[in-house]
């Protein structure tokens, strides 16, 4: 392992890192924008520019993404001749900058703005009219280009290309005269879009979905986890008064590198931003608040022990999986989940399966029933009702019964959007009914209302943070699922007991000894599958 | 020694291969193809002090020794840099439309030197008379068999690509070309990997000049002695001088290296046009800058000329006489460079742009006397600041006008007050 000083401290890596990561590892900042980790360094932007000393030699400036540490190499990031170079490159990008930083959407997290600060002058000598290029051309679905901010650094371009293996994105022209563009009449058709606007250094490449919604500066940032595949990429939530603004990826080699999929990225916009959500519970065709409806369901369940056929769902969290296990087996005709098959995934990181957390529900034993096994169970004569947790699974489930079996009860804890009945004309006149027509409607949670876990498709146990309030009102599924368990007279101790449900669960996957707050920041990778014993 | 470069520089068509052989053409290169080892070659060339005469002036022999030697993992290259870009500099294309079978017997040589069985002769696109020179010249050699898979009959196998550029001056920087010639975007590559090592197509690749080609076959035939004895001492044989502007013989003269400026320009261009004075000179091409007519008595050698704080680049002289000021002059090789750069850097992009616009502002008689040091400060931070040589080119004009004609500019400035003063 090479070892080599960085402004007089010794730093020791691994063979093949450059210049900007060894720097990295001593907080000491080296600016650049062509490099990116994930791409292939291209040293065009000339910003990482440091000088390397070697004694009896005038100091040597070069640039820091392109110089592999070698063992000895003395490298400084403050000497005047590396100082001089990277502000004479800061004033050369700003040159032909439209400096429109009031209404650019990246102001304040943008690496322009930043190194000019920290690495630049305060003053900019370039008196002759700025280049007047595209402005927010749309380039694909979700993004808008404009071409004035643009600094050409080439991250957009080689993304498409490397990782992305979508290439869209070319330089064209020559010198001054260079743009990014797409090929004429060919937009970005990509699932990796979304990216683009992450890995743009400036507001050049700027997201359609958060144009002008909020400034950075005003967003609440939460470490989560995308629940819209099995992959379970490390993502951030940017919530403004209680919307999610915004899905980001975050870093996590483990799990997703550098970057996330478009069908994560926004549709979890619109999955923890439901519309029309109904927040009130149903009772027998009654609105009533979600307690009243989660004591009818406890009490039911309690009532009619083992008669009613119980579904999980892969939306719920590590730990609510958990908790249902112990509080509703003893009480269901029978426990069960169907398993969702992927379909429509990439090779990149999009799996297809729209179950985030399929896996933890296989590890607790959970008995897995095909969608037919499931009608079939729900249609004997003895299971008196279907309780769900996905209410799309629950209305499929309930067409496909015999007409014999057409009396057969639905509950349903899920967050699902109000629904109207069908002649219900004039929205003022709007009648209101149970979701699905179910008989016991629980209103549900999203995952970035709560505190829990997930477990990838690889076996990372994953954090995810509350990032939003859930509604006035609402009982969380834990809520529930305590409730049930005390109605119906089963004991929890066993989980109560413990100093964590995180701990508990990570006891019941066989890899005990850490709790929620103790799991790193980039998950715990699960030893392969001790199968659970099921009870 | 009698000229070997321009012998058939007063035809009117290109010589062809016919009248080649009847003049003794392709008997050196039968000679080491049949007879000789790469190693020789290389040694001889080596021996010779010949100097690659794209601009660079880099031995030509040590850059051939740093090509694989067997065991051969794979195919390397030959390319052939003949996109003669650099305004005032058309040797090349005097070689390639008069000559193709000079250059072409010194591919042929070259190529057996470095083990390639496929050279690519990479043409700047403007270039259609000689490039149909070329093709001729090229498929005359495959029918006589000098071509293909054996050629002169010996077990060496070599074929010609010709490859036809597209217009941009960067492409004459030999990582660019090969990124041209991959079908890429015309822009210099990170150095190292050097050519050798990863040229075209990722395989080891040697790029070599027009003219430095066609120096090989009279090195081989007549020896590295032979070769030593004209030029000076680490600069050795006849270059192709071309000399533009305001001349009455503007032309291509081929002469020894360490001939002075002044004998080109008086003895064998004839003087300046119409018995003007010159107001200045630029020795080797544009982007070697200006020198005043004071220096005319400078050795065009690169060592002579780099002890003037410029270089001898690809020997293209140009003329400029009194009544252009030099800094309508500076102005168009600024524009020319600010057109030509490929913009990857984000430093000679802006600045390249940045200076052309301040240059500008001096022609409009707008200049300001801070300007002086914002175009010190452009050039300096964008020399040695970027993957390739560019901006020491735009640099070059740029720098020695303001250098040596700073009396020029200051008469263009403004009298009004600079706003920020």
């Amino acid at each position: 392992m090479p070892e080599l000083t960085i402004d007089g401290r010794k730093v020791e890596v691994a063979p093949g890192t450059n210049l900007i990561e060894a720097a990295r590892k001593l907080a000491i900042e080296i600016p650049y924008y062509c490099y990116h980790p994930a791409l292939a360094p291209v040293g065009s932007c000339r910003m990482c520019q440091v000088e390397i000393l070697d004694a009896g030699k005038p100091p040597r400036v070069t640039i820091a993404c392109r110089t592999e540490a070698s063992n000895g190499l003395n490298v400084s990031t403050t000497g005047k001749d590396c100082v001089a170079a990277r502000a004479a490159t800061l004033e050369f990008l700003l040159a032909n900058h439209p400096l429109d930083c009031p209404i650019c959407d990246k102001a304040g997290e943008c690496d322009l703005q930043d190194f000019t600060y920290r690495h630049g002058s305060g003053v900019g000598r370039f008196t002759e009219p700025k280049r007047a290029t595209l402005k927010h051309e749309p380039i694909g679905d979700h993004i808008l280009l404009d071409q004035e901010r643009c600094i050409l650094c080439t991250r957009c371009v080689r993304f498409m290309d490397e990782y992305a293996k979508s290439p869209s994105l070319v330089v064209a022209g020559r010198g001054d005269r260079n743009v990014i563009a797409i090929f004429p009449g060919e937009p970005i058709h990509s699932n990796y879009e979304g990216n683009l606007a992450d890995i743009c250094p400036v507001g050049a490449l700027t997201l359609k979905e958060f144009r002008f919604k909020s400034r950075v500066w005003d967003l609440d940032t939460e470490e989560s986890v995308c629940t819209g595949c099995d992959r379970g990429c490390s993502i951030l939530l940017d919530t403004k008064r209680n919307k999610t603004l915004r899905v980001r990826p975050r870093v996590n080699l483990q799990v997703n590198g550098h970057f996330i999929c478009d069908q994560g990225r926004f549709g979890l916009l619109d999955a923890l931003n439901p519309v029309g959500r109904e927040e009130l519970g149903w009772v027998n065709g009654a609105r009533v608040t979600a307690a009243e409806a989660a004591s009818a369901l406890a009490t039911t369940l309690a009532a009619e022990r083992g008669k009613w056929l119980v579904l999980l769902s892969a939306r719920l969290t590590c730990e609510e999986l958990l908790l249902a296990k112990a509080a509703l087996r003893p009480l269901a005709k029978q426990l069960a989940y169907v398993p969702v098959a992927a379909a429509g995934g990439d090779e990149i990181l999009f799996t297809g399966r729209r179950a985030a957390n399929q896996k933890a529900i296989e590890r607790l034993g959970i008995t897995a029933l095909s969608e037919e096994a499931a009608a079939n169970l729900l249609a004997e004569p003895t299971t008196v009702g279907l309780l769900s947790f996905d209410g799309a699974l629950a209305a499929r489930l309930m067409s496909q019964l015999p007409a014999a079996a057409k009396s057969r009860r639905l509950a349903i804890v899920d967050v699902i959007a109000k629904a109207v009945m069908a002649n219900a004309a004039v929205m003022a006149n709007a009648v209101l009914k149970p979701p699905h027509g179910a008989e016991l409607f629980v209103p549900g949670t999203l995952f970035s209302e709560k505190d829990g876990t997930f477990l990838n498709v690889g076996g990372v146990l994953q954090r995810a943070r509350r990032a939003q309030r859930w509604p006035q009102g609402t009982v969380s599924e834990s809520q529930l699922l305590l409730q049930v368990a005390a109605s119906g007279g089963v004991s929890l101790a066993e989980l109560t007991a413990k100093p964590d449900l995180t701990f508990a669960l990570l006891e019941a996957l066989g890899q005990p000894g850490a709790m929620l707050a103790q799991l790193p920041d980039d998950g715990l990778k699960l030893a392969a599958a001790t199968e659970v014993a099921v009870a | 020694m009698e000229n070997y470069l321009s012998t058939e520089f007063a035809r009117s068509g290109p010589l062809l291969l016919a009248e080649a052989l009847n003049k003794g053409r392709y008997k050196t290169a039968q000679r080491v193809f049949e007879l000789m080892t790469p190693e020789q070659v290389v040694d001889e060339v080596k021996n010779s002090g010949l100097r690659g005469r794209g601009g660079a002036w880099f031995p030509t022999g040590i850059k051939w020794s740093f090509m694989p030697k067997p065991p051969l993992k794979g195919p390397s290259y030959l390319v052939i840099n003949a996109d003669e870009g650099e305004p005032g500099t058309f040797k090349d294309r005097a070689i390639m439309e008069k000559d193709p079978h000079l250059l072409l017997e010194g591919i042929l040589i070259g190529s057996f030197a470095i083990r390639a069985e496929t050279a690519f002769l990479y043409i700047r696109g403007e270039y259609l008379t000689a490039h149909d020179a070329l093709a001729t010249a090229i498929a005359e050699l495959e029918q006589a068999g000098f071509l293909g898979d054996a050629v002169f009959g010996t077990k060496h196998r070599l074929r010609i690509v010709l490859h036809r550029g597209a217009g941009a001056y960067i492409c004459g920087e030999e990582t660019a070309l090969l990124n041209s010639l991959e079908g890429r975007r015309g822009e210099p590559r990170p150095k190292p990997p050097f050519p050798a090592v990863y040229g075209a197509f990722g395989r080891p690749t040697s790029v070599n000049n027009v003219e430095t080609l066609a120096n090989v076959p009279a090195i081989v035939e007549h020896g590295a002695a032979w070769f030593k004895s004209v030029g000076t001492a680490q600069a050795p044989g006849h270059l192709l001088f071309g000399i533009s502007g305001a001349v009455e013989r503007p032309g291509c003269y081929e002469l020894p290296l360490g001939t002075t400026a002044r004998e080109l320009v008086e003895k064998h261009a004839g003087g300046v046009k119409g018995g003007k004075k010159m107001r200045a000179f630029i020795p080797g091409g544009a982007s070697t800058g200006f020198l005043p007519p004071e220096k005319l008595d400078v050795a065009m050698d690169p060592e002579s000329l780099k002890k003037e704080g410029t270089m001898l680049g690809t020997g293209g002289i140009i003329v400029i006489p009194e009544e252009i000021s030099v800094v309508d002059a500076a102005r168009v090789f600024s524009r020319f460079f600010r057109h030509e750069t490929c913009g990857q850097c984000s430093p000679c992009r802006e600045g390249s742009a940045w200076s052309d616009q301040v240059i500008a502002r001096f022609q409009r008689g707008e200049g300001q006397r801070e300007d002086f040091t914002l175009l010190e400060e452009i050039m300096r931070g964008s020399k040695q600041r970027t993957i390739c040589v560019f901006p020491e080119a735009f640099a070059g004009p740029l720098g020695s006008a303001i250098k040596h004609f700073r009396g020029e500019f200051e008469s263009a400035m403004t009298t009004q007050q600079a706003p920020h003063a």
